[in-house]
């Protein structure tokens, strides 16, 4: 069977927060007492107003154990405490006169830091003191595994975009939008930190492509990832051999340090990097498809399919390996035309996926919540600058107003040199 | 009111500008100036829904009018470099964490903001990327530019311009699930694009 190619390859939920050992949780000291349960709301609620729990929500204020013959004890926060201090001596005065008053004896307890993630993790933290628990109320596709024909669409768009990393010579980081509902790829782009052009406008729609990408169940899968059985790739493993200083989002600030003169035909763009590239270019596909109705002034994006050359452009002719498909455009649009009154426009990039070859830096992966993917999909780690596990972990922000499912799709290095050799067969 | 301070002022009333032009554009009123050298030399507002590319903001429109034009004057990207580090961005908003890695990665020098952004901040509300000063231990590449940066400049005005425009509704956001109050509070108000 052709799914057995892929039985070695993992397809790996990256969490919002890092895990924790389920017995080790990282805990913090607060200062308790136990309280006569007639007073426990109005000193709960005094308590609310003199020492909220800002960083400890999850923490449940009181703690309730039933002794031997049926007796209740509660148990109540009063405030946090740091390590080795055994003193109240910093606590403000309206605690100490809530003490005082109810005649308290606060004890030094430990409580768990950070919120459950699973029902495991809470059943662990409320032996220590107990803590609230809300389960994840949103469920993207994935999280709990997919199946073999899913595995197979990620893999084959993850190859996608390690093809066009390795297009040009220089390895790049490389961005591929899919609408998984479709199967079709929205839009793709190589990084544009240094690209041979000096017209931005070109570029933008040179990387849409604007190519439909669809892939039928009977597809045949190329052969890329046929040898992976001989490839262990695990955590000792995770170091790429080579330094890949062509990829953006590995050395976001390289740019300052490169020696290019200013008579060269250069475009430089710091922060072009594929992912930035690609939302554009969806955003372009976007207002290309669906015209603005209510603003007619509007001019829609216009390409030229009578006169698709400009060939004076490098950066037309850097696009050959996106040339195949050549009605792509004309296509698209009669489809879209005929369907327009079923079709409803998407809100930015809401529904879609984005496969990234690298780990993306911060300001890509903030970019990507701000334009709504749905699920990230990279190869490759960043330990330099990502943003999603390595240096901060953008998912599980939670004042964020919108969360994508990560995934790391684990592929040996070698898979990056072996897909711009071999031809995928069709 | 010393000179350096209604200085500030003057250029983050230049900001308000913007930012107005963009509440005339119904877009999520932010907006910027950079300056070099006590003059303005670029400016920006949110353009997030006239591009649907909801990565269009202010500082990242006036960033792009400054590349092309360094482009176009033949400078190289050393200079480029040199250029960004002795300049001031002043934005109505504290930049979102996208605007502040933005700006770290091209070096800026100092940043001015108006009020600051509960939800997506990048510099002291959710990550603190301007203080992301890292050096790597060989001196080659940094693996991280740190900025000063100062909020608080003309916030109330700042905040005011949101809230004006999340009141009479933003056109571009999504339909929500289940009708919403109308925030009445700063914190609580849905900062959907910046």
């Amino acid at each position: 069977m052709m799914n057995k190619q892929f039985d070695t390859c993992e397809i790996v939920h990256i969490p919002e927060k890092e895990p924790h050992d389920l017995h080790n949780q990282p805990t913090e000291f607060v200062f308790a007492s136990a309280i006569d349960p007639q007073n426990a709301n109005h000193i709960v609620r005094r308590l609310n107003q003199i020492a909220p729990l800002e960083n400890l929500r999850h923490v449940k204020r009181i703690q309730k154990k039933v002794l031997e013959r049926g007796q209740v004890q509660l148990s109540v926060i009063l405030c946090a405490a740091s390590e080795g201090d055994n003193q109240l001596d910093s606590v403000p005065p309206a605690l100490q006169e809530l003490i005082s008053s109810f005649q308290l004896s606060p004890f030094i307890t430990k409580v768990c830091k950070y919120a459950a993630t699973s029902k495991e993790e809470w059943q662990e933290q409320c032996k220590i003191w107990p803590t609230s628990y809300h389960p994840r109320t949103y469920n993207i596709d994935g999280i709990t595994g997919f199946s073999d024909e899913n595995s197979e669409c990620i893999f084959k768009f993850m190859q996608s975009a390690m093809e066009l990393a390795t297009s040009d010579g220089v390895v790049v980081n490389a961005a591929v939008i899919v609408d998984p509902s479709a199967k079709q790829i929205i839009s793709r782009a190589r990084d544009q930190v240094f690209a041979w052009s000096t017209n931005k406008e070109n570029s933008s729609i040179d990387s849409s492509c604007n190519r439909k990408s669809e892939f039928s169940s009977s597809d045949v899968i190329s052969n890329n990832f046929a040898t992976h059985e001989s490839f262990q790739v695990n955590e000792s493993n995770n170091q790429l051999k080579q330094p890949y200083t062509g990829v953006a989002c590995l050395y976001p600030w390289q740019w300052a340090k490169q020696q290019l003169h200013s008579q060269s035909s250069y475009y430089c763009h710091p922060l072009r990097h594929a992912a930035m590239v690609a939302v554009e270019s969806s955003a372009a596909r976007d207002r290309y498809i669906f015209p603005s109705e209510e603003n007619n002034g509007e001019k829609p994006l216009e390409l030229d399919h009578e006169n698709p050359s400009s060939t004076s452009s490098p950066a037309k002719r850097q696009k050959t390996v996106c040339t195949t498909v050549e009605n792509d455009d004309d296509q698209l649009k009669a489809r879209n035309q005929s369907s327009n009154q079923l079709l409803e426009r998407p809100y930015l990039c809401t529904g879609y996926d984005i496969y990234l070859v690298w780990e993306p830096c911060t300001m890509c992966a903030m970019a990507l919540v701000h334009q709504r993917i749905r699920r990230i999909f990279y190869a490759f780690p960043n330990r330099n600058a990502g943003a999603l596990g390595s240096v901060h972990r953008l998912q599980g922000e939670k004042s964020l107003n919108h969360h994508y499912a990560v995934f790391r799709v684990l592929l040996p290095e070698e898979a990056l040199h072996k897909c711009h050799t071999e031809v995928p067969q069709t | 009111m010393n000179d350096s301070c209604s200085e500030t002022v003057r250029l983050m009333k230049l900001a308000i500008d913007q930012a107005n032009l963009a509440m005339d554009a119904l877009e999520v009123p932010v907006g910027c100036v950079i300056v070099h050298d006590g003059k303005v030399i670029s400016s920006g507002r949110n353009r997030t829904t006239e591009t649907r590319n909801a990565t269009r903001h202010a500082e990242m429109e006036a960033v792009d009018v400054l590349l092309e034009q360094w482009q176009k004057n033949g400078l190289s990207m050393s200079e480029v470099a040199e250029k960004f580090s002795n300049c001031t961005l002043y934005v109505t908003c504290e930049p979102c964490i996208m605007c502040a890695s933005a700006l770290s990665i091209l070096g800026i020098k100092e940043v001015f903001y108006g009020c600051s952004n509960d939800k997506f901040g990048g510099c002291g509300s959710i990550l603190s990327l301007h203080q992301n000063s890292t050096d790597s231990p060989n001196n080659e590449v940094p693996l991280g530019k740190g900025f000063k940066c100062t909020g608080g400049i003309m916030a109330s005005e700042a905040v005011l311009l949101l809230r004006t425009f999340y009141e009479q509704g933003n056109p571009n956001a999504p339909k929500p699930h289940r009708p919403v109050a109308v925030a009445s509070d700063k914190n609580e108000l849905e900062l959907v694009h910046q």
